[in-house]
């Protein structure tokens, strides 16, 4: 992991067994599954779960800043905690939440590479207890940081002045050909397609099948060589609804150093709802390179999320 | 085929009460509780599943399902990956609901079981999209299955 631009984002399963009792650390579970965490998870830590307890109830958006403040509080982490980040589905919701926490711009914010998958196949040990409770914390959050987060406005201007967009999704839905279920609507949107312009870097190509980062070198291929990312771009990912997209998101900024990428959260179900905004269907800027041989065609995930 | 007189399965109703007692935190373990009981397959459907057989391609997560009617009732058998609890629990309540019931009580089942079962608020809108499927998909097969 030491050849990455910010190598101490990263850590090891071992190191999370090694420090998951630090006072100064906190460990927490995001997962897509609301119940992984009840069926098993690594001792100590706390869950966050995206929907109820990241999201507003009511409007789309994340909870405010004095909810975040709570949030946090109850999960005893402070403004100094350090804040381990791990889940399924290759930490998607691990990075969805780390990109959350820095939206607030929480200071120490960590993944811990392979997620809850690196865990089990590593044999460690997974506790059923319910969720302990720690002492208070103290917690002062900043306002949303605006460098993290891309409004459609922004997307507007993005696509207007040619900046890099990437599409995180798999080659099916960014082309628009996804087939999709009887009576529902594509995947949560109106129209299928991508935003013009947008290059596809599906996520998963920056993974390997145990849901660890692939390394510096083969990152910078994907991106920089393949995608023709430069890092001092202003990039803007998208995918869905902004989760796999943290995943790149956070591939970008901290593995590879970029200084300016967004996350447009709103992402398809968004844009792909929006009266009037310009829709490209077919293969656009699908990278010539296919992914990796180990990417088996059942990883490139669709629905749901 | 459309039977007026036809009513939900009782043991449907029966989940749905039982779910409605609960605070939303208990409703989540005993969801937990179904997913950790649903029935293992057969040999004879394992080796269909491991055959990549009977998989709905509507959901993420691995979802197998076969559904049968025989003799005027519908049979319900389901197979979903340890690491997806909540798909797990809901074909564990379906496959539950639905085993031993009349293909027209199956085909008034309402689709907004999520709601009636209290869990929509907390799995959240994006998370129902993928459970609907299912539940749409039985009825479905059921569908053709009594024809």
């Amino acid at each position: 992991m030491a050849d990455y631009v910010h190598p101490e984002v990263l850590v090891s399963t071992q190191w999370v067994d090694e420090h998951r009792r630090d006072p100064g650390v906190r460990v927490v579970e995001s997962n897509e599954d609301i119940l992984l965490y009840m069926q098993g998870h690594i001792p100590g830590a706390v869950h966050i779960d995206w929907t109820t307890d990241l999201q507003d109830a009511v409007r789309r958006d994340y909870i405010d800043r004095e909810r975040f403040e709570q949030l946090c509080a109850s999960k005893g982490i402070s403004n100094d905690t350090t804040v381990v980040f791990y889940g399924d589905k290759n930490n998607w919701w691990a990075c969805y939440a780390f990109w959350t926490f820095k939206l607030f711009r929480h200071a120490d914010c960590r993944i811990m590479n392979g997620g809850r998958k690196r865990w089990e196949m590593d044999g460690r040990e997974l506790s059923r207890e319910p969720e302990p409770k720690y002492p208070p914390g103290q917690y002062q959050a900043g306002e949303p940081d605006p460098a993290v987060r891309a409004f459609r406005d922004e997307v507007f201007k993005h696509l207007k002045a040619a900046r890099p967009l990437i599409d995180v999704r798999s080659p099916g839905e960014y082309t628009g050909e996804l087939l999709h279920m009887p009576d529902y609507p594509q995947e949560g949107a109106l129209r299928a397609g991508h935003i013009p312009g947008a290059a596809n870097v599906p996520w998963s190509w920056a993974v390997h099948d145990d849901g660890t980062f692939k390394s510096r070198k083969e990152l910078e291929k994907i991106f920089l060589k393949d995608a023709g990312l430069g890092r001092r771009n202003r990039v803007i990912a998208y995918c869905r609804i902004g989760e796999r997209s943290s995943l790149t998101w956070f591939v970008l900024t901290y593995l590879l150093g970029f200084k300016h990428v967004k996350n447009y959260d709103g992402s398809w179900t968004e844009w792909g709802n929006l009266v009037a905004a310009p829709i490209e269907k077919g293969p656009g800027r699908q990278a010539a390179q296919r992914p990796p041989p180990e990417r088996r065609a059942e990883r490139e995930e669709v629905h749901q999320s | 085929m459309i039977d007026l007189a036809a009513q939900p399965p009782a043991r449907l109703d029966e989940i749905v009460e039982e779910f409605a007692d609960l605070e939303p935190r208990e409703r989540l373990e005993l969801l937990l509780e179904f997913a950790e009981s649903l029935p293992e397959l057969s040999p004879d459907l394992q080796a269909q599943r491991d055959a990549g057989l009977h998989r709905i391609h509507e959901c993420q997560t691995p979802v197998y399902l076969w559904v049968s009617v025989e003799e005027g009732k519908v049979r319900v058998d389901g197979d979903v990956a340890p690491e997806a609890p909540t798909v797990k629990g809901f074909v564990a309540i379906l496959v539950d609901a639905f085993t031993g019931a009349a293909p027209a009580e199956v085909l008034c089942a309402q689709p907004d079981l999520l709601n009636r079962l209290g869990l929509a608020e907390t799995l959240g809108m994006v998370r129902m999209r993928g459970l609907s499927a299912i539940l749409h998909r039985i009825r479905e097969e059921v569908r053709r299955a009594a024809a």
